[in-house]
Parts: C-alpha cells; structure tokens; sequence
C-alpha cells in the first residue's frame, strides 16, 4: 500500500504541492490526471523519492522513504519501476543492457535468465531484434516502450509511469494499455500513472485522482468521474473552454505578466 | 557569496560520499578502466603537443633573456628543466585537461542529468555518486600525475631540439644544465601538485554536472562554469601549493 500524507512542495517561492493526501491499494491502478504544470510529474517523483518533499510523507508498504535507512530505501526501490516522460534511456548503453541494467543492480538472477526475461519484457512491449540498437537510433515512442520494458524487468511490485502513451500512436497506445492491465492481472502490479490521455483512463484505470491548485481535485473510479458534479473535473472530462481551470490560468497568466 | 559557500558546502558532501565509494570497495574496475583510456590516454596527444611547444619557447626566452644579460646562453637547461619540473608541467597540463577532460564529464553528467538518467540510474538501485563519480574520481587522479611526468620529458627534450638549433648548445651541455641540479624534491615538488589539481580538476567537473539545470543551455552553462572554475582553482591552489611545499622543503 502506498500512503501519501500532507506532502508539500514548492519550487522557488510558487507551491507546487500543497497537503495532498491519497492512498494507493494493493493491484489497484490509479490515474493522475490534472492540467500542464498543476504538479503531477512532481507528485510522482516525490513519491519515489527523486524529489524530496519540503512536509508531509511517502510510505510504501509502511516505509517512510524520507525517513528510513538507506537499507530499507534499497528494499522500497526494488518494488517500484519508474517509467519517466521521456524513456531516460541510458545513451551509452544498448537497447538489452537498458533493459537489463536493473535486472543487474537489483536481482540475483544468472545471466541467462536476464537475457531470457529481458528479452520477454521487449516483446511484451512489441520491440524484437532491437536489442543491439542504441537509444539514439529509436524513435520516441520505441524510447518509451523500452523505458516500460526496463521498468517492469525486475517485476516490482508498484509501477509508476508519467504520461506513458504521449507520443505514441493509437495503436501502441492500446497495446500499453493493455499491457498494464496485464500486469496487473498476470504479475499483480500496482501501478500509478500521471497522464493526460483520457482513453487509457477509461481502459486501464479503477481510480482516478484529479489534481488542481496543489491539492486532490477529485479521487474516484472512472463512472463516478463521468457523473461527477465536481466542476473542476466536470470541465476536464468535458475538455470545456469555461470553467475554474481556464479561470485560473488566466488569472495566473495576467498576474505573471 | 552564500551560493558559492552551498555550493562549497555540496561539493565536499558529494566528494565525501565519493571517497565512502571508493574506500568501502564499490569500485567498478571496467568503467575506471574505460575512464582511465577516455582521461589518460586519449589526452596524451594534446599534452605532448602542448609540452613540446612550451619547452621549446622556454628555451627561445630562456636564451634570449640570459643573452641580453650575459651576451650568451647560458643556464637555459637549468632554467627550462626548473621552471617545466616545478611550475608548468603540472599547471599546463592541468589547464588542458580541465578544458578536455572537465568539460567533457561536466557536459556527459550534465546530459545525463537534463533528460532524466540520473533519476532513472537511481529508480533501478545504482547510487549515481558511485556509479558515475567514482570511475571518473579514480581515473583523473591516477592518469593527471602520469601526464604530468610525459609533459616533463616532452618539455625538456624540446627544450634540447630547440637550444641545439636556436642557440647551438650542444645536447651533452644542456643535459648537464637540464639535469645536474634536478634532485627527487624538485621532481615532487610538480608531481605532487597534480594529485591536488586532478581533485581540483574531477570534483567541479563533477559537482557542475550533477547540479545541472535547464535544458541544452544549461549543459552549456555548466560545462562552461566547470572549465572556469577548475582553471581559477588550478591557479590559486598552485599558489598556495607552491607555498606549502617550499615551506616543508619540497624544492
């Protein structure tokens, strides 16, 4: 289970974050969504630790990762796998030793049996005899999908993806949704995803959480976000020109210039 | 002046959990190696160009400024071994490693840092610090002083060519110059010094890459700031290095 209790964050005087509290289930998969620049891709972070919170706390599986020992931090990352906005492969690695790399760092396995569930994890996400490619001979969307691949290599147990079928096509799109979903059943990963792409919502996600001016907006499944009378999401869901988050961004935008 | 005492303040974190690295054994042998070759060996052709050319224009200003006085060339070895050995071997040499080698780890980690490496190094188990500092730590500070001694050579055997055809000294006189006063201290006197500018040189290279901000403009921002700095340092430290070691003998 994850726990996110009152966490704050600002970056240079602007508060980012601002007492957000939720809680993520055992197999449960959550969507974040929200509009550009309300924090989410800050809130994913601060809940894996790569950015530290100013208040508040993280605990996955009843561990405070600001708190606890540098023992415990390395127990807590081998449950989770990141997939980040923009795949984040290492450049001077090949596509197989990205994979691999956290097969190497974070499991006993023999070296046959990394190259067996490497190979595994690229076809679960539609990428075969690419594995001697460079991360620079990929398009952006092959990137991402050996980003996913390297994330659930080790099979942990929470996986965290920020925005992962932006720049991919409708068909790839489906075939990543799917695979979370599939993850989920096969593997029983949790997974908490930070997206704007309100499709994937609907197929992959059970709960959904909204966040606007630093806080939780709305938190609910997708049937309730469809009938809710929230207005915040009520205009997200309808993609409505009116209504308080086009009000705030203009504030915003006149304030800032 | 409070940045430049957080950032001094980060920099000594970062080098103290470098050194928990190396000395708690998490060493990975092949990335030092490859750092070693990328580091050491790939600069050897620019230092043995830039030591060649510097010994031979001591030698031109050396004879030059003992003719003016004396109305012939005299102690010009002594003059070009003294000042290569002592000064600037080590000084040249960590000049244009900052530039190569600097400049290249703070633009490698800085790129790493903008599009998220590091963040993923860290999601998958590996400490950055370890991962990519340690090599590089390693590296710099054994390959600057092996540097150091082929720009000695380089330089005064330079010095010869350019003393036998500018000043017809002949090569056995300005080995005898070159050499005759050269004791172990004065060789240390340099060599030491690079151990203390390959720190100087590795540790703002690496601290500017890690601490990386914006984009591609900040990949240049930081490369250019870790070649300043590293130069700044190399030259205020070998003032008080110069010191130092003359105070304890070291001469």
């Amino acid at each position: 289970m994850i726990k996110v209790e009152n966490v704050h964050k600002q970056f240079g005087g602007k508060q980012v974050l601002c007492g957000v509290n939720f809680e993520v289930s055992e197999g449960e998969s959550v969507a974040i969504i929200g509009g550009s620049g309300t924090g989410k891709s800050v809130l994913l972070k601060t809940m894996v630790g790569l950015i530290k919170l100013d208040s508040g706390s993280v605990k996955i599986d009843e561990v405070d990762i600001r708190k606890c020992s540098s023992l415990d931090l390395r127990a807590t990352q081998k449950k989770i796998g990141y997939v980040f906005q923009e795949a984040a492969l290492f450049d001077s690695l090949n596509v197989f030793e990205n994979v691999a790399f956290g097969l190497k760092m974070l499991t006993s396995l023999t070296t046959n049996e990394i190259r067996q569930r490497t190979l595994q994890c690229l076809s679960m996400v539609g990428l075969e005899n690419i594995e001697n490619l460079k991360p620079s001979e990929l398009s952006g969307g092959m990137k991402k999908r050996v980003g996913l691949a390297r994330a659930i290599a080790y099979k942990p147990r929470y996986i965290f993806c920020d925005e992962p079928t932006t720049g991919l096509d409708p068909i790839m799109s489906n075939v990543i949704g799917n695979l979370i979903v599939n993850l989920k059943n096969c593997w029983g990963i949790t997974s908490i995803v930070v997206t704007h792409d309100m499709k994937y919502v609907y197929k992959v996600a059970n709960k959904v959480l909204m966040l606007c001016n630093g806080n939780i907006a709305f938190s609910g499944t997708p049937s309730e976000m469809d009938n809710t009378k929230n207005e915040y999401m009520k205009q997200f869901v309808e993609r409505s020109k009116c209504g308080p988050i086009v009000k705030e961004k203009v504030e915003y935008n006149e304030q800032s210039t | 002046m409070f940045q430049l005492l957080e950032a001094s303040k980060n920099a000594a974190t970062m080098t103290v959990e470098t050194m928990k690295g190396i000395f708690g054994g998490e060493i990975s042998f092949k990335d030092t190696v490859a750092q070693m070759v990328e580091i050491g060996w790939r600069s050897v052709p620019i230092i043995i160009l830039s030591s060649f050319f510097t010994g031979m224009v001591l030698v031109i200003q050396a004879g030059s400024a003992t003719e003016n006085l004396f109305n012939e060339p005299v102690y010009v070895g002594t003059i070009t071994s003294f000042s290569l050995v002592m000064e600037l071997a080590p000084v040249l040499t960590a000049i244009v490693i900052a530039g190569r080698v600097g400049a290249a780890i703070t633009a490698e980690l800085g790129a790493m840092k903008v599009t998220e490496q590091i963040d993923a190094l860290y999601t998958l188990g590996a400490n950055p610090i370890k991962f990519l500092a340690v090599p590089r730590f390693l590296a710099c500070f054994c390959m600057l002083p092996i540097l150091t001694v082929i720009s000695n050579i380089i330089g005064v055997y330079s010095g010869m060519i350019a003393a036998t055809n500018m000043w017809d000294i002949s090569p056995a006189t300005y080995w005898a110059e070159a050499l005759d006063f050269m004791t172990i201290k004065t060789f240390l006197h340099g060599f030491i010094k690079s151990f203390f500018f390959a720190l100087n040189i590795v540790i703002i290279a690496c601290y500017q890459g890690f601490n990386t901000k914006g984009g591609a403009e900040g990949v240049g921002k930081a490369t250019t700031s870790s070649v300043m700095f590293s130069m700044i340092a190399i030259l205020i430290m070998d003032c008080f290095l110069t010191t130092l070691l003359i105070f304890f003998g070291i001469k």
